[in-house]
């Protein structure tokens, strides 16, 4: 269900030095407390929850080599509190993800998911001794999504809920309460948003399999081929969330983070969400892109 | 009081004109219509009378302190009140926040008029589930189609956002298209924000 999120295409020059510092930070903080292996969990999905989870300034910056750039190396923001929290959260929603992913497929099918969530089983053990709430919570979340999968849910809200409270809990651990109801209502809708356009995505694939698809099932699209109007009404729902998420994004100080959120929540989702719909997003790699530093 | 330039993000030496342009930047931005049944509502409201403050406190500074105060915007936050007793009961859940109560009064309310609807509508937008608010509120103005409130609330939705920072489109189906940019651009027309779709 990850990789919709990216660096929007329009950001000036700093700024994507500024994010690129702080996706290396997130991965250098994954190798540092979980090791090499949970290193490949790392997208830009969660470099962007690290990024809100963060303070207003950006902190100490380390110049260092890695695997991925052996040469000349690259910047990267110091391991901080910060970090270290979205570090501990994306292992384990990677790790329950990939679960999930067994569950989904058969044996065969199910053997690359089973494998590498073997690999991550040290790591996510880690985490949810660090992290036993959000570990519990994630937990049921997904197991809440697969009974409304199972029984064909036909709310498209009620599906995409799930996944939106899931995400939302990431920000339980932040003691501010102002700041916690902001990033709550801002995830929760990043949430919903990442669920319904991973499900636009997935229309024809799904049409095909004759898989479960919320949106198919709203819209009335057993072929998983868009008609204008629910296209549309689709669009707007999109919009809806991110409205959400704009508002929110509007009530914290966010420090020197601000112009790289403010381009995602009013121009980096949309440029995504329209892809999908144009059914652009797979033909340009799509979510399996391969991550590198942005 | 924080320092009111700051407030509105400009320096002292700002000129008239451009304390005005601030001013009315921020106030689009948290504008009630663009927080209308927004669960984060109240922090945009504390937000809106720190910046109606400020832009009173620079006027008076520089018209010698004679200025009269009030110049400021003075959005509506009000609620309506419902006809029988349980529809307020419910409008009284919601302005709490109170959405479990809201949801299990009007599961309780077996006549489905249009203001149950319409409330409906209000509960699903502060859950979030935006879809079912659009079809609730979308089944109200339909029912009711002369109500102002259920009109209102409907028309936010259908306009989207009103604030977008640059002046920039917002919508998915604008992103990346230049040609929509002026399908998708709102236009300012008796205190209301229209969209030209």
């Amino acid at each position: 269900m990850y990789g919709y999120v990216r660096p929007p295409l329009d950001l000036p020059e700093a700024e994507r030095k500024r994010f690129g510092r702080a996706y290396c930070g997130l991965c250098h903080t994954l190798g540092e407390r979980y090791g090499p292996a949970a290193q490949f969990i790392l997208n830009y999905d969660f470099t962007l929850l690290a990024i809100l989870l963060s303070g207003p300034e950006e902190g100490d910056i380390h110049h260092g080599r890695c695997v991925a750039h052996p040469v000349h190396g690259r910047d990267r923001l110091e391991t901080n509190s910060a970090l270290a929290l979205a570090a501990d959260e994306s292992v384990i929603l990677a790790y329950w993800q990939l679960r999930d992913g067994v569950e989904d497929h058969d044996w065969f099918h199910g053997l690359k998911y089973r494998g590498v969530s073997a690999i991550l089983e040290p790591a996510y053990r880690k985490a949810a001794g660090i992290r036993p709430g959000f570990d519990e919570s994630t937990r049921r979340q997904l197991n809440l999504l697969a009974e409304l999968e199972g029984e064909e849910c036909p709310s498209m809200d009620q599906a995409a809920d799930t996944f939106a409270v899931l995400l939302r809990e990431a920000a339980q651990a932040v003691d501010e309460p102002v700041r916690r109801r902001v990033l709550e209502q801002l995830l929760y809708h990043l949430g919903r948003w990442v669920y319904l356009v991973d499900a636009a995505d997935d229309l024809q694939q799904d049409a095909a399999a004759g898989s479960y698809n919320p949106v198919a099932l709203r819209y009335g699209l057993p072929e998983g081929r868009w008609t204008e109007e629910s296209r549309q009404s689709f669009a707007a729902t999109l919009d809806h969330s991110i409205h959400m998420m704009a508002t929110a994004f509007e009530l914290w100080d966010f420090g020197v983070w601000t112009p790289v959120l403010e381009k995602t929540f009013y121009s980096g989702l949309f440029q995504v969400g329209r892809a999908v719909l144009d059914g652009t997003f797979r033909a340009k790699g799509g979510k399996d892109l391969p991550p590198g530093s942005p | 009081m924080n320092d009111p330039y700051q407030v509105l993000g400009i320096s002292e030496s700002a000129t008239d004109e451009e304390v005005k342009r601030a001013y009315r930047d921020l106030a689009r931005k948290y504008h009630p219509d663009n927080y209308h049944d927004n669960p984060l509502a109240d922090l945009a409201q504390e937000k809106m009378k720190e910046i109606n403050a400020a832009y009173e406190e620079i006027n008076r500074r520089r018209s010698g302190g004679s200025r009269p105060s009030g110049s400021g915007y003075t959005g509506g936050w009000q609620q309506q009140s419902g006809g029988s007793p349980i529809f307020q009961q419910v409008r009284a859940a919601i302005q709490i926040g109170d959405i479990a109560r809201a949801e299990s009064l009007l599961y309780s309310i077996s006549d489905h008029t249009a203001e149950w609807y319409f409330l409906k509508g209000a509960v699903s937008y502060r859950r979030g589930w935006m879809d079912e608010a659009m079809r609730y509120y979308q089944t109200a103005c339909q029912m009711e189609p002369n109500n102002p409130e259920y009109q209102r609330a409907l028309n936010l939705m259908r306009n989207g956002s009103p604030y977008r920072p640059g002046g920039a489109p917002f919508g998915t189906l604008c992103a990346g298209n230049p040609c929509l940019t002026l399908c998708c651009a709102y236009t300012l027309c008796n205190n209301a924000y229209c969209c030209c779709i």
